[in-house]
């Protein structure tokens, strides 16, 4: 039996000083080559699962946990750091959290950069993103100076160039015009297909379009749709 | 008096083409322009030449007679108000209430006044709860919220709007729309760039598309 991507176990969350959590005994898992959308009014904590799910809660922002996520079969916080982020890449919703160098080729090179790969890799993997995102006339530009959707696309590309296998899209769509959804929708099809898994969180249901199943948050509950 | 960009010319750099050429448009009070265009074609430069923070190398932006570029920044944010992109641009209080509260402590009205207008003003846009919390602790979407709270307070006769759907859930943005209705009603002008077609066609009643630099207007046809 294929051991699933993610599990998340009775998980509960609640940020510091909040009386009630943000929902409770959370259970589902995520298999190899599924997508799992997710929906939900604002404020429901969909970014707070996206940030559990990929770690960064609780090892950078605080809060209370009780229930487990298991990455692999194993616990997330036990995964240490450049291993998962080689397992789980999250492409945020705003894009400028995750931008920070000064051309978009330094941008996409900077995770292969850090997990050492060699040079012929990186810039290999620069090319493939570049072309999978439309991005490649924009190689050297400061992405300061790229607009929103651009900024997207880039964000994007630079998690696809460390080669996740599982992929969380918090928003990541929510600037795109008509063209750059339909490319991001052309990226996600053969990614599915290659067994790597997604978590797309959007409030637009045409951008959930090639999602297996869609949980749904609400005032602390979760249902599937 | 509308709010008119006669020929503007706009590059980010003297080497480059002009991103923006011969611009041309006319906001008047109680109309809706909705204004498209892919990624990258200019739309938030454009709406920023429009409120004064970049400046056209040629070309003239007024706004009730006036010149933009001779007015200051707090000046035309009593005429226009703005709503960036990405919200976090634009939150700097330590509190939501002191957030939508902001503006109107420059303005000469009473105490009791400018207290109404933020309840109200949180209460429509469901931040009352989130009264006393720090911004940046607020998901997307609420932040979302409250920067559209923040630039309602002053009640400018214009806005412009770049991408207020963005976070939003269904409920909230159909919420949205029917708040901009009113505001047109009310006879304000409004800008609104948007990727969300449905959104910005059912607002507006003309439109404007940026292609290759150039601006096409014309009636809403959708």
């Amino acid at each position: 039996m294929t051991l699933p991507r993610i599990q998340v176990k009775n998980f509960s969350f609640s940020f510091p000083d909040e009386n009630s959590p943000l929902w409770t005994n959370l259970n589902f898992s995520l298999n190899p080559g599924e997508i799992v959308g997710i929906t939900g009014p604002s404020g429901c904590g969909k970014s707070t699962l996206c940030y559990c799910l990929s770690g960064i809660i609780p090892r950078h922002l605080p809060g209370e946990i009780s229930g487990e996520i298991l990455v692999d079969g194993k616990p997330l916080s036990q995964v240490p750091l450049p291993q998962l982020s080689q397992k789980i890449g999250m492409v945020f919703q705003d894009p400028e959290t995750q931008l920070f160098c000064t051309t978009v080729e330094e941008e996409i090179a900077f995770g292969p950069e850090n997990l050492c790969l060699s040079r012929e890799e990186i810039e290999t993997r620069i090319k493939e993103v570049l072309e999978l995102t439309g991005m490649t006339h924009f190689r050297y530009t400061n992405p300061s100076q790229l607009s929103g959707g651009e900024k997207q696309l880039i964000a994007l590309g630079a998690v696809l160039a460390l080669g996740p296998h599982t992929l969380i899209l918090d928003e990541a769509m929510s600037q795109l015009d008509t063209a750059g959804r339909k490319r991001v929708q052309k990226i996600i099809r053969p990614l599915k297909k290659a067994g790597k898994s997604l978590i797309i969180v959007d409030h637009q249901i045409e951008n959930l379009i090639s999602s297996d199943r869609v949980l749904h948050l609400e005032n602390g509950q979760a249902s599937w749709r | 008096m509308p709010l008119i960009a006669n020929n503007l010319f706009f590059r980010f750099n003297n080497n480059q083409d002009f991103l923006l050429e011969n611009i041309n448009l006319e906001l008047h009070r109680g109309e809706c322009m909705a204004l498209l265009g892919e990624n990258g074609s200019g739309k938030t430069t454009l709406s920023k030449l429009l409120i004064g923070i970049l400046k056209p190398e040629k070309g003239e932006i007024s706004i009730d007679g006036e010149k933009i570029r001779d007015l200051p920044l707090a000046k035309i944010g009593e005429r226009i108000g703005y709503l960036f992109q990405n919200p976090n641009r634009q939150l700097f209080c330590s509190s939501v209430e002191e957030e939508v509260g902001f503006a109107l402590q420059f303005r000469k009205s009473e105490r009791g006044e400018s207290e109404k207008i933020v309840s109200e003003l949180l209460g429509f846009f469901q931040l009352d709860h989130l009264r006393a919390k720090f911004p940046f602790t607020l998901s997307q979407g609420e932040r979302q919220r409250l920067a559209l709270a923040a630039i309602m307070a002053l009640d400018p006769p214009f806005f412009i709007l770049d991408e207020p759907t963005t976070g939003l859930d269904p409920r909230r943005k159909e919420e949205l729309f029917f708040y901009l209705q009113k505001l047109l009603k009310d006879n304000r002008g409004i800008l609104l760039i948007s990727h969300d077609h449905d959104f910005a066609c059912n607002l507006a009643n003309q439109i404007g598309e940026l292609k290759n630099g150039k601006l096409e207007t014309g009636v809403i046809k959708c």
